[in-house]
């Protein structure tokens, strides 16, 4: 009898365990991937020819004057 | 590697408006669509600020996430784009959008929408750079003629700051600290995942 018990036991623990491994992933996938056309990059228009460099160059400079600390002559 | 960000200086912002005309008079956005507005708490009361709201290019885009043609892709800038050929104009993009920035033209009568258009950071769309398909559909692209966004370059107190993350955070930083207010940077947290107020001068971005 008793070892009947512990064979029951046994198997269906085995049965548990078993049924976590077969578990389907219900997680969403969230990676969208883009469908439209190919973008041509910032760089490689007529200004800059694809010199990223230069480009990157010109947008710092830019940058540089949304700054009016260094635009006037203020003591930092 | 920049990364494009938009700052707004609730501080500086005196409503003017000068973002969105200048927007509008760049692209020539039709009536009704407005990819940058002004929104103004406390509107004649004590401690009235005026915020200037456009696509934040989030880092990580509801609008993208949500879109169901995939029409949304991201540049090597981190700026969000559309492909308006594949736009079906459902506004799903409106709903998840934390601040409002899709835009839809009535295409016809009964408040048909049309395809949604929203803010480029001034960098076109899926079209050859610099070409008149490019601008009929999404607008200028200075970013390819080496500018920065024009509503940002037009700001007249610079209350807008447009460009890569880390030079525009040090220009907001060095006036914070001048100024000794007004640390927080309207937003962020929500668009960039970021502190919503700006590290120490000096401190790693």
């Amino acid at each position: 009898m008793m070892a009947r018990r512990i064979a029951f036991l046994v198997v269906s623990s085995l049965t548990l365990i078993l049924v976590g491994c077969g578990e389907i992933d219900q997680t969403a996938k969230s990676e969208k991937v883009y469908a439209g056309k190919k973008d041509t990059r910032a760089e490689d228009g007529l200004a800059f020819g694809g010199d990223k460099k230069k480009w990157e160059a010109a947008l710092a400079k830019r940058s540089a004057t949304q700054n009016e600390y260094l635009r006037t002559d203020v003591k930092k | 590697m920049a990364r494009m960000k938009f700052i707004c200086d609730a501080e500086r912002c005196i409503e003017c408006n000068g973002c969105v005309t200048a927007c509008k008079n760049e692209h020539e956005v039709p009536w009704g669509v407005n990819r940058r507005r002004l929104v103004t708490v406390n509107d004649g009361k004590p401690g009235e600020r005026s915020i200037s709201v456009a696509c934040m290019h989030c880092t990580d885009a509801p609008c993208m996430a949500v879109c169901p043609v995939d029409c949304f892709y991201k540049t090597e800038e981190g700026v969000v784009l559309h492909d308006k050929d594949l736009c079906i104009g459902c506004g799903y993009c409106f709903y998840a959008c934390p601040f409002g920035a899709p835009q839809f033209p009535q295409a016809g009568a009964f408040g048909l929408r049309g395809k949604m258009d929203k803010c480029t950071f001034c960098a076109g769309g899926p079209e050859e750079n610099n070409t008149e398909a490019e601008f009929k559909k999404y607008g200028r692209n200075r970013l390819a003629e080496g500018k920065l966004p024009v509503c940002a370059e037009m700001c007249s107190t610079k209350a807008l700051l447009a460009g890569d993350g880390e030079v525009i955070t040090s220009i907001y930083r060095q006036r914070v600290q001048r100024r000794g207010k007004g640390e927080e940077v309207w937003g962020w947290a929500m668009a960039y995942k970021t502190a919503a107020k700006t590290a120490p001068l000096g401190a790693k971005t």
